[in-house]
């Protein structure tokens, strides 16, 4: 298992650095350059001359990536971000939080449900029930986060006024948890994509595994339908959804653009988005840097989880 | 299979929703089954009630991120500016009088400028303000703030080299008393040009920001005190600038290193001394802004508000919903969600039935849309400079933007056509005659019939061909090949919808013609990265850039063409020349002519492409709050008016 983990730590620097770095080239072939964006329509030619000079960019590609890594590693810093008038690490801590919130929350509500909803769907297999969840889940599955939490904001926010038109907007995550009237439609409209996922996951492999000849088996020894489900078919059939679960922490790491977009509320994914559109390289490098680490640690805690609950996987070896 | 059902079933959801949102939109709180006229006019009366919280929404993508006056480039803007400083931090002279760019002496701590007879020195006496640590806004506070325009110039967003004007135009600078401050320049200025672009750039600021470190002796830096210009003074205020540019988060030395200074700058002391109606409570970096009145304000409205907030969204519909779910106080309604269009651009046709509570009031910024092209561009094997430098071919370009069209159908109405680069809308005594009519309105015949005229075969909706190339009168123009293809790339801003709408009507309009565009998408900043001047070369490629976007004439109020269009400007992307223009520049800055020459002259050689303008912003107010109207056109918010009535 150890000589497994350092193994898959090696690939996954490796990963990092090669993102990093061809993200880094491809920032760097831009065109306009990063100074004109940065300082503005009435940018003079010494201020972009310095604005160069000062950020590395008159020297060759690689040793700015390698300036670039070297202030990361030495002095954890991310660079600074001209548009926001932040140190990128600073916006990141900021955002970052919220998102965890706001997508963790939504993650965990859609768990709760979608595990119980799949396996309701497979005992009663073929019922009208089963029929009925199968459609909304492929209502869920092909509703645009956009439009569900827009009609959600107009019914729930804007005509009986329920709950809030926009996600809690404080900096904390005290903040946000304090400002439960806020939190409910942009949790419902990322949790109802996401359950809709979950379930048809745990349906397919619930079906599975009751074929499987362990349940027969345990069936012909007596065990009760209960037993059989929980005690047996359920084991084996969660491990997909821990695969899934691991491959969803980038996901909560990098926040929900379109949801975020929606309810106003700034977090990682909204802040990917600007880096991007407002050619903002330091932090475009900085958010991807979080995505591809999140994404790294997500698969290698599948890999992690699955072996640990499935006891035919035996990594050590 | 999948596919097929997939698509299904987003159609049935899609079908359902549309459903919902009928429903949704017919909600008991719509007024009248018209839906029209009510809260379109701007409300009167009722008892002036004193206190209340007003939440304002800022504009998607621009919450404040610089608390110190003295703005570097890139943080210098409209959102630091005049939406978040102005209102703690005084300028020495306010502009905006109704919905006029002009200077208003009421509001400015300076009284009006008085100029020698030979324009070379300016005395202003100033107003009555105070600090709010006790102390009064004196000259030399004035003296402080040019003192750091001498030392760090460049560091300051507006300077631009090589005009002549402030601080190279500034020989001296003193405070001849408390009250009065004494400018010495170094050569004759028209006095209009000064105060609008020059002095307009003035913030005093207060002795206790003469410090180089945390808790140190108010005039300790050495800035505020020093004398003008000198290498002592500068030194001084150089590191004056450095630490008050790193207490507001931006270290110019060591742009890497870490800050996080927006969660002190409500309660640095630093930032806590002003002089304007309002001082900072809350920030946070996202840009959520909480202001209270500052109780010794001396300036002659007093915020009869308790709070004033300013509320940051991530786009327009999200600004448009947190409008109709009662969470701001004024707000704006966008184009997309007008209801009706209007055929007076200076008057709203409807407003939103859901919107009862609100009224509407359309608001036209100091500003005019164009998009560059590039004279020098070796685009199109070395011809599309040549071709671009020929005015007959520009003004074939401007006779096929059918400003008119482009209003009513993208704009709903609410816009202003652009003759020159003097803004139509706000009305304002700039407006020349000759920018009063277009001299190049939409033909089709027009504008073929000038390609025509010039050697080039019309092929309509393909593209024309120069046949006959050479210099005279009636030829393709200088370096234009016989054959050259009147083809261009054209690349554009998206993300404004109304904007890329506008691009793709002109674009079928030149096509029309013949002129063949190749068009590309990018980002805002792509594009303005991409227009930037070029000597002739293979690397100069680049012939019209739009980013669709305007030159807002902030904080250099008088339309001149010294940044725009006088050869070498700095933001003469295009590389346009011209030496009547240059000479009619220097006029408007230097002697005391007035801009007629100089308008006309741009409004027929057509330095750049001129588009609509469509409205900055339909505001909404609610209807209990007065005050709002009329708003500057400099985008400058005044909450210090704006009171609760019942």
């Amino acid at each position: 298992m150890i000589a497994f983990l350092i193994r898959r730590i090696i690939q996954a620097v490796i990963v990092v650095l090669l993102v990093l770095l061809g993200l880094f080239l491809l920032t760097h072939v831009i065109p306009g350059g990063a100074a004109r964006a940065a300082l503005g329509p009435r940018a003079t030619k010494a201020q972009i001359r310095q604005f160069n000079v000062t950020n590395n960019y008159y020297k060759g590609i690689f040793v700015q990536f390698y300036l670039y890594l070297k202030t990361l590693v030495w002095h954890h810093n991310l660079g600074y971000s001209y548009k926001m008038n932040q140190d990128v690490t600073t916006v990141i801590a900021q955002r970052l939080p919220k998102t965890l919130v706001l997508v963790g929350i939504s993650t965990v509500l859609a768990l709760i449900i979608a595990v119980p909803l799949g396996i309701l769907q497979v005992v009663r297999r073929n019922k009208p029930i089963d029929h009925i969840l199968t459609g909304l889940t492929f209502v869920g599955y092909g509703m645009p986060s956009f439009l569900l939490g827009t009609l959600l904001i107009l019914y729930f926010a804007i005509d009986i006024h329920i709950f809030s038109v926009e996600a809690p907007q404080g900096q904390t995550v005290g903040a946000i948890l304090g400002d439960p009237r806020g939190l409910v439609l942009p949790e419902f409209t990322l949790a109802a994509i996401t359950i809709a996922s979950f379930s048809r996951y745990m349906r397919s492999s619930m079906m599975e595994a009751m074929t499987e000849d362990y349940v027969r088996t345990a069936r012909a020894k007596g065990a009760s339908p209960r037993r059989v489900l929980f005690r047996h078919a359920l084991r084996n059939a969660i491990i997909p959804i821990v695969t899934l679960l691991g491959l969803s922490i980038p996901a909560i790491v990098s926040g929900a653009v379109i949801t975020e977009t929606v309810f106003n509320f700034p977090g990682m994914g909204l802040l990917t988005y600007e880096a991007a559109t407002n050619t903002d390289v330091p932090l475009l490098l900085g958010t991807a840097l979080v995505a591809t680490l999140a994404t790294v640690i997500g698969s290698l805690l599948a890999d992690i989880l699955y072996a640990i609950v499935d006891p035919r996987i035996r990594y050590a070896k | 299979m999948r596919r097929t059902r997939a698509m299904l079933t987003v159609a049935a959801v899609m079908a359902a929703a549309a459903l919902l949102l009928a429903a949704c939109s017919s909600s008991p709180s719509t007024p009248s089954a018209s839906g029209t006229a009510k809260g379109t006019t701007v409300p009167t009366g009722g008892t002036p009630q004193t206190g209340g919280t007003a939440t304002w929404a800022e504009l998607p993508g621009t919450a404040p991120n610089f608390i110190f006056p003295f703005d570097p480039p890139g943080l210098f803007s409209v959102s630091n500016i005049s939406q978040f400083q102005y209102l703690m931090y005084r300028p020495l002279y306010w502009f905006g009088q109704g919905t006029t760019p002009d200077l208003n002496l009421s509001l400015s701590v300076g009284k009006n400028p008085v100029y020698s007879s030979d324009s070379k020195t300016i005395t202003i006496d100033l107003n009555n303000y105070v600090w709010s640590n006790g102390e009064t806004v004196t000259a030399q506070d004035v003296v402080f703030w040019m003192n750091m325009m001498h030392a760090e110039k460049n560091s300051f967003g507006a300077y631009v080299p090589g005009i002549n004007a402030i601080p190279d135009d500034v020989t001296n600078v003193v405070a001849t008393s408390p009250t009065e401050v004494t400018f010495t320049l170094s050569g004759a200025v028209n006095t209009n040009w000064y105060t609008y672009n020059n002095l307009s750039q003035v913030t005093p600021m207060p002795k206790a920001w003469d410090i180089t470190a945390k808790g140190a002796a108010a005039g300790s830096g050495g800035c505020f005190s020093g004398a003008y210009g000198t290498a002592a003074t500068d030194a001084a205020c150089t590191k004056v600038f450095d630490f008050l540019a790193t207490s507001a988060g931006y270290d110019p030395s060591n742009p890497k290193a870490a800050n996080n200074s927006f969660s002190t700058y409500a309660t640095n002391p630093i930032w806590q001394v002003v002089d304007g109606p309002w001082h900072l409570t809350s920030f946070d970096a996202t840009g959520n802004i909480t202001m209270a009145p500052n109780p010794t304000y001396t300036g002659p409205v007093k915020p009869k508000l308790t709070k004033f907030i300013e509320a940051p969204f991530t786009d327009e519909p999200t600004e448009y919903n947190a409008l109709l779910g009662g969470k701001l106080q004024v707000g704006y309604l966008p184009l997309a969600n007008v209801t009706k269009a209007t055929p007076n651009p200076n008057v709203v046709a409807a407003q939103d039935p859901r919107l009862s509570g609100f009224y509407l009031n359309e608001y036209y910024g100091w500003e005019f849309a164009y998009f560059p092209v590039n004279l020098n561009s070796a685009g199109n094997g070395g011809a599309a400079g040549k071709i671009i430098s020929q005015l007959y071919f520009r003004q074939a370009m401007q006779t096929l933007v059918d400003q008119p069209a482009i209003i009513s159908k993208v704009f709903k109405g609410y816009g202003a056509p652009e003759y020159g680069p003097v803004p139509v809308l706000p009305v304002t005594n700039f407006l020349s005659s000759g920018e009063k009519t277009n001299p190049y309105p939409y033909s089709l015949s027009n504008a073929e019939k000038l390609l025509s005229s010039h050697g080039w075969k019309i092929n309509a909706g393909g593209t024309d061909t120069c046949t006959d190339p050479g210099t005279g009168a009636n030829q393709c123009g200088a370096g234009i090949p016989k054959g050259t293809p009147l083809t261009f790339n054209l690349q554009f801003a998206t993300g404004i919808t109304t904007q890329t709408e506008a691009v793709n009507d002109e674009i079928s309009s030149w096509e029309a013609a013949g002129i063949h565009i190749n068009e590309t998408t990018s980002t805002f900043d792509t594009v303005i990265g991409n227009a930037t001047a070029c000597t002739p070369g293979p690397s100069c490629t680049w012939e019209f850039e739009d980013w669709a976007g305007s030159w807002v004439y902030s904080p250099d109020i008088y339309p001149t063409g010294e940044e725009l269009f006088a050869t070498g400007a700095v933001a003469n992307y295009g590389s346009y020349s011209n030496p009547q223009a240059d000479n009619f520049i220097k006029q408007t800055d230097f002697t005391n002519a007035s801009l007629a020459n100089y308008e006309n002259l741009m409004a027929k050689d057509v330095p750049v492409i001129y588009l609509p303008d469509q409205v900055q912003s339909l505001t909404e107010t609610q209807n209990n709050l007065r005050g709002v109207v009329p708003q500057n056109p400099l985008s400058t918010i005044t909450p210090e008016n704006w009171y609760f009535v019942k």
